[in-house]
Parts: structure tokens; sequence; C-alpha cells
């Protein structure tokens, strides 16, 4: 059995299907990519898998323990943690209690999640950071935020929305390698990312979305070079 | 974390106040700070830490001004009784009202607690039989602790004071504690707060029938201190604002800004009318223009309140920028 498992998955809003039939696995360990040009219904299937959305039909499993119709802090505690695309910092909290409140889910004693929240700030990289306001934060700052945010909930699956989108492009490495650092230390993740430079980069296995459907899963060289997804994203002129 | 002797101070001050003063006017002004800073501290829970902005909490103060008074001159039962079933029924309410909060967010919640208090205005103003209708319910004076017929005003400060400090030690508990800093990030995001297993909607509710709760206590301590209840006062809109702009004067979201804010709102009301209302007075109802004034010039200069404007000048500024 795969670790994340999304079966059949379709949304619609009123006539538009923004998801239609989606089906894939992810296995315990795996970095998956999802790509698409715009509107091609990624942001959808991640609210799906988050709780924040209920999909028409179809179902979304963690290890066999359905997550269909459970609300989003539900789906966070039995261990699918996300961030956001358009970032959602705790504006008013300091970047360590930010962090915090990822880790008090886990753990009942402020005094050992704030020691938990520092030791994951240290680990993205914002340690000196801990005790501004989250406010002060650049983009850059505020995606690494997040993700120790979502890690401090211990997620057994992470899901990446858009981890390059929106910062300048020196911080670009910095970000990606830290993806290959979690992957690398075991977690298994799911991310959505438009760069795909970046996304071939660091994904073992590639779903592709247009329109709402699953045109292309498998490796990044495959699907890459798969007409469907060079059609999509670059029209009919372009497939060889 | 800020530290707690500004607390310590204001609440020592007003435990000796009794000891040191024995003028009834200056003691009854204590009484007052103390009860309206109570509930000013009680709204601050879900309008202040909860983010959930009422303007309709004199209906739980009514609901236990009323229980009170009603369980009293009814069926002969003490007000400590008529403030537990207040405070009960303002739970419920509470609850109520905050599932309402999941749908209706920032100002639709505000208007339909407004909506919410009125109606319960309406009810206690027209349920003749019952309630009195807008005459009003005078409050038996009945001598002895437990049926709250006190005239020594030192003994009243002591049963207020209880009430403040175990609301400050609610509010501290909500700065310091996990269910606390879980309240505050669903107060700043509650998308954010969902996403990191934070059960955002049971903290709402359990925060707002909290302060509904406290709220009605306050609200059966008042009816027996003064010994009438209006339901044109206990359920009106004025009164509500009251609460929410103590809390705000005070900072709002600090556990000793709506005791700070009340006192201030009390001094300078009282003051007001002495010095400028009254018949004596050449313009008559110009205490009202200046009070509006003040209260205007105060959020000009100190938008965020008293404690945070204070906590600013005191307080080594952290690194430049992050200071807005």
């Amino acid at each position: 059995m795969s670790l994340l498992e999304v079966s059949g998955i379709t949304k619609r809003f009123g006539g538009i299907t923004a998801n239609r039939d989606i089906s894939f696995d992810v296995e315990a360990g795996e970095l998956v990519g999802i790509i698409g040009p715009n509107g091609s219904g990624k942001s959808t299937l991640f609210e799906v898998i988050s709780g924040f959305y209920r999909p028409d039909t179809g179902a979304v499993s963690l290890d066999g323990a359905r997550l269909t119709g459970l609300p989003p802090d539900h789906v966070c505690r039995l261990g699918v943690a996300r961030t956001f695309q358009k970032l959602r910092p705790f504006s008013g909290l300091s970047v360590v209690d930010n962090v915090m409140v990822g880790a008090l889910t886990r753990m009942h004693d402020v005094r050992h999640a704030r020691a938990r929240a520092r030791e994951l700030l240290d680990r993205v990289g914002l340690a000196e950071k801990s005790d501004e306001y989250a406010r002060t934060l650049s983009t850059g700052q505020r995606k690494r935020l997040e993700l120790a945010r979502a890690l401090a909930t211990e997620p057994r699956v992470l899901l990446l929305d858009e981890v390059t989108g929106g910062v300048d492009q020196r911080s670009i490495p910095g970000l990606v390698q830290l993806v290959r650092d979690l992957h690398r230390g075991g977690l298994t993740l799911l991310v959505v990312e438009h760069n795909m430079r970046v996304i071939t980069a660091v994904a073992q296995r590639i779903v592709a979305l247009y329109l709402g459907e699953k045109i292309a899963d498998g490796p990044p060289n495959a699907v890459t070079r798969d007409s469907r997804v060079v059609e999509a994203y670059l029209g009919q002129a372009y497939v060889q | 974390m800020k530290g707690t002797w500004p607390a310590v101070a204001f609440f020592a001050i007003a435990a000796l106040w009794p000891v040191v003063v024995r003028d009834p006017f200056l003691l009854d002004s204590l009484v007052l700070i103390l009860l309206w800073g109570s509930t000013a501290a009680a709204w601050n829970v879900a309008g202040g830490y909860a983010g959930q902005v009422s303007l309709g909490h004199a209906a739980f103060f009514g609901l236990g001004a009323y229980s009170a008074a009603l369980l009293g001159t009814k069926w002969g039962l003490s007000p400590w009784i008529g403030l537990l079933v207040g405070a009960v029924l303002a739970t419920g309410f509470g609850i109520l009202l905050g599932f309402l909060s999941n749908r209706l967010r920032g100002p639709y919640f505000a208007l339909a607690t407004i909506a919410f208090s009125q109606v319960l205005l309406i009810v206690a103003s027209r349920w003749r039989g019952f309630t009195s209708g807008s005459e009003g319910i005078p409050v038996p004076f009945r001598p002895g602790f437990w049926t709250l017929g006190i005239t020594d005003k030192r003994i009243w400060v002591a049963i207020v004071l209880v009430l403040a400090i175990g609301l400050y030690l609610v509010e501290l508990y909500l700065e310091r504690s996990r269910r606390g800093f879980q309240l505050a990030a669903v107060r700043e995001d509650e998308d954010a707060a969902l996403s990191l297993g934070v059960p955002a909607l049971w903290l709402k509710v359990a925060a707002i029938a909290a302060s509904a709760a406290l709220t009605a206590v306050a609200g059966a301590l008042w009816a027996q201190y003064v010994g009438f209840v209006d339901p044109l006062y206990v359920f009106s809109v004025d009164l509500s604002v009251r609460f929410a702009l103590a809390a705000i004067l005070g900072g709002i979201g600090t556990a000793l800004g709506p005791f700070l804010g009340a006192a201030l709102i009390l001094l300078l009301e009282t003051y007001l009318r002495a010095r400028f209302g009254g018949i004596g007075a050449g313009l008559v109802g110009i205490y009202l223009i200046i009070y509006g004034t003040a209260l205007v010039l105060m959020m000009r200069f100190a938008p965020q309140g008293i404690v945070p404007w204070v906590g600013e000048r005191f307080r080594r500024r952290p690194a430049a920028g992050s200071a807005s």
C-alpha cells in the first residue's frame, strides 16, 4: 500500500470542473512533483488533499486511513501538513511562536514546543530571526518560516505549494537545497511547482495536470518529453 | 513575555484602597472600576484574544443581571444561584454565537451580536408577566453575604476584586498556555491555524462561551450592587460598546489593559460630568462633547491602547524595522 493514495478525485465549481478523475499514489520517502500550466487544477487538488475542499467524488487516504471529508485540522493531526502558495504567516506573532503553534499540535508543554521550534528554525536557517515579528520577514524568509511551521507538526507527508514562487532568483538555490535535505532525511513530499528547472531537478516522479485532468505520470525526463505535456505548455507547434 | 508587576501593583493598590480610604464615593468608584474592568476583560477573551469582536456583549451582562434579580424576586433564591444560572445560560448562548462566528466573520459577526442583544432587549421589555417589562426590576435588599445584601462598600471591593483577579488570571492563561497560543494563531489567520492542526472552531466556541459566562457573572454582581435592573440599560448597545471601548483603550488583547481602560473611562467621565455637567453648567451636555473628543485624541495618539503604548516607551526596542 502506498503512503498517500489519491483516487478518482473530481471537484467542480459550478459548471467548471477543476479536477476530473485524478488518481496517483505517493510512496513513503518519495518526492513527487505536480506540474501544469495556470488553471490546470494543481491548487484545487492541493486543497482537496489537505482537507480544505471536499471533492465531489473520489477519496484521499493516508496509509489506508481515509482523509476525505475530515476538516483540515484533523487531516494535519493525522500526518499531512501543507504550506500555502499565498503565504500566511501569523504576522502579529514572533517567528518562534509561529513555529511553536505547529509544534503544539504534537506536544502539550509550551517550553518543549518552543525549544522544538528553535531547533526547526535553526534547520531552515532562520535562527537569528526567531524573536522578530513574522511580518518583518522577506518573502524568501517567509517561505522558510512556513516550512518550519509545517515541519513542526511532524508530518508523514508534506505538501509544498510553490516553494520558489515569488522569490528572488538568489534565494531559489537555498530553498531548493532545503527541500532536498528534507527529502534526504526521509520525508515524503508532494510539491507543486511552476519552475520546471527546479521540479525536474528535485522530483523523482512528476504528475502533470492539464485542464483538470492528469495527462502524464512518470520520471521527470519522460514527463517533460511527453507530447501532451509539451503541447499543454507550449502549444501544438512545438510537438515534434 | 511581558512582566506582571504592573498588574500586581494595580491589584495591590485596589486591595489596600479600602484600608486607607473611607470616603464612600471613592470606594464606589473603585467597585465600579473593578466591575467594568472585569466586563472589559471578559469581552477581551473573545474580542481580543480570539479576535471575535462582539458589539452585543450586553446580552450576556443582562442575562446575568436578570437571572440574579428574577430568581431572587420570584423564588427568593440567592443571587449566587442566580449568578450561576446566568453564567450557564450565557454559556449556552455563547456556544450558539460561537458556531455562528464560523459562518459570519469580521463585521458580520459584530452585527449578529448586536442583533442578538436587541432580541433579548425586546424579550425583556415586552414579557411583562415575567420580567416586569420596561419598568425594570428593583432587586430586593436582603441583608447578608448569601443574599448579597451588603451595605459595606469595602466588602464589595473584596468581592469584585476576586472577580477582577480571576479574570486577569484567565487572560494570563491565554497569553502563556498551549490553548492560548493556538487561539492567537486562529485570530491571526484561521486557515493557516487549521493547516497546522489547530482545532479552530472548537477554540473559538470555547473562547466566546467563556467570555459570555464571565460577562454574565459581572452582570449578576452588578445587579446586586446597584439594586435595580433596567432592560433598556443592561441590554443596550451603549453598554456593549462600553465593554469593548475599555478593552480597546487599555490595549486590546492585553491582560491588564481592560482594567486600565475601565479606570480611565470612569475617571474621565466622572470628572467631566462633575466639572462641566449638571444643571449649573452653562452648556448642558458639553461634557459629552469633551468626553468624545478626549477619546478621539487618545485613539489618535495611542491607537493600540495604553498598555502597548507604555510598553513601547519603557521596553528596549527590538532591532530596527520590527516595530510596526
